[in-house]
């Protein structure tokens, strides 16, 4: 009779510890399908990321396509830039960066150029607002040069660059 | 332009699987919804443009591109306006300078002919003919070709070609004979000039 007992608890006990496991073992597959679903939603958080950024370009590019006004598209990455009028190419220039430039300082998008600084005897500056200035050669004293990111271009595409377009003029800054 | 559809451009970790799941469909719907928009825009776009040849003329470094969607065909050195003033005793003053923005090629002529305008004689200090004089009239100077663009202004050739790279005209654009015959042959009425 203590014999049948003892069986039964041993039974008993094997069945709970089985329960047990088998619960352990369902929190393990669900941790995995966890951390895989989480995977798949950083991938696609930065595909999302590219898709607006791409989206926010061609928005640029089909509205200015729309204007009657002479644009600039600045590859940051590449150090390359267009002069573009109706999506149509009117000049490539290529450019050097200011080091705060290449610590990511700009965001791709849209800046407007805010003024054409014109001093006599100087050398002549876009600026656009307090993003980026573009100049040739940059000055060692310059006052817009220190803390604001900035673009030098070749001293010929430069002034071809400063007047063909106006205050007012956008450029797309892309990485 | 895409709405966010339920996940609001946040990656949290929701706290259940199928809040998880739920999260994940709603991001794909957005890369998906956002794809389509981009691809129906950058088609558009692609409409837009076009396979024509167009001129590009830069006047700060009087350079002429000949282009066809990202391709340059032909650089030139030209020559533009002056930005000089002349005078003329009775008060009557000429600017010489090129005209900047979008022109069209109106016309393709073979042997221009240039008809003298007043500012040619008050430059040279001799009297203003009348308007039709046949002295007017002179032959050879414009090169072989010319492409008008309209109001007087022209794309020729010209027999300073040394001064080409420089602005020494008095308002046309004017080409070496080689690439003057380039663009003859490869322009069309109705080609786009844009210049700046």
């Amino acid at each position: 009779m203590q014999n049948v007992t003892m069986k039964s608890k041993a039974a008993c006990l094997f069945l709970l510890l089985s329960l047990l496991f088998m619960g352990m073992d369902g929190n393990g597959q669900e941790q995995n399908e966890r951390d895989e679903l989480l995977k798949q939603q950083k991938v696609l958080k930065e595909k999302i990321e590219t898709l607006r950024r791409e989206q926010d370009f061609l928005l640029f590019e089909r509205a200015l396509y729309a204007t009657d006004s002479k644009y600039l598209i600045i590859n940051l990455g590449a150090k390359k830039g267009q002069l573009k009028y109706k999506n149509r190419v009117l000049k490539d220039f290529r450019f050097t960066a200011s080091a705060n430039l290449a610590d990511n300082a700009l965001k791709p998008g849209t800046v407007t150029l805010t003024k054409k600084k014109e001093d006599p005897g100087q050398r002549h500056v876009l600026l656009f607002g307090k993003s980026l200035v573009i100049l040739w050669k940059p000055p060692a004293s310059s006052p817009y040069a220190k803390n604001i990111p900035r673009i030098s271009l070749s001293k010929g595409d430069f002034q071809s660059i400063f007047y063909a377009i106006e205050e007012g003029a956008k450029a797309y800054l892309m990485k | 332009m895409t709405p966010s559809p339920g996940w609001a451009g946040e990656a949290t970790a929701p706290a259940t699987i199928d809040a998880l799941r739920d999260q994940l469909h709603a991001m794909e719907q957005e890369a998906a919804v956002l794809e389509e928009e981009n691809l129906g825009m950058m088609r558009m776009l692609k409409e837009m443009e076009d396979n024509d040849v167009y001129l590009v003329v830069d006047t700060e470094s009087n350079r002429l591109m000949m282009r066809q969607r990202s391709k340059i065909l032909l650089t030139a050195v030209v020559g533009t306006g002056s930005r000089q003033f002349v005078k003329e005793e009775t008060g009557r003053n000429w600017y010489f300078e090129t005209p900047t923005g979008s022109l069209t090629v109106l016309g393709k002529e073979r042997n221009p002919v240039w008809i003298r305008p007043d500012w040619s004689y008050v430059e040279e200090n001799m009297p203003v003919p009348p308007e039709n004089d046949p002295d007017r009239i002179v032959r050879g100077v414009l090169g072989k070709y010319a492409l008008i663009l309209g109001k007087g202004y022209k794309i020729h050739g010209t027999k300073y070609t040394e001064l080409l790279g420089t602005h020494f005209t008095h308002g046309c654009i004017s080409v070496g004979d080689k690439d003057l015959e380039t663009l003859y042959r490869s322009v069309k009425i109705g080609t786009k000039v844009y210049i700046y």
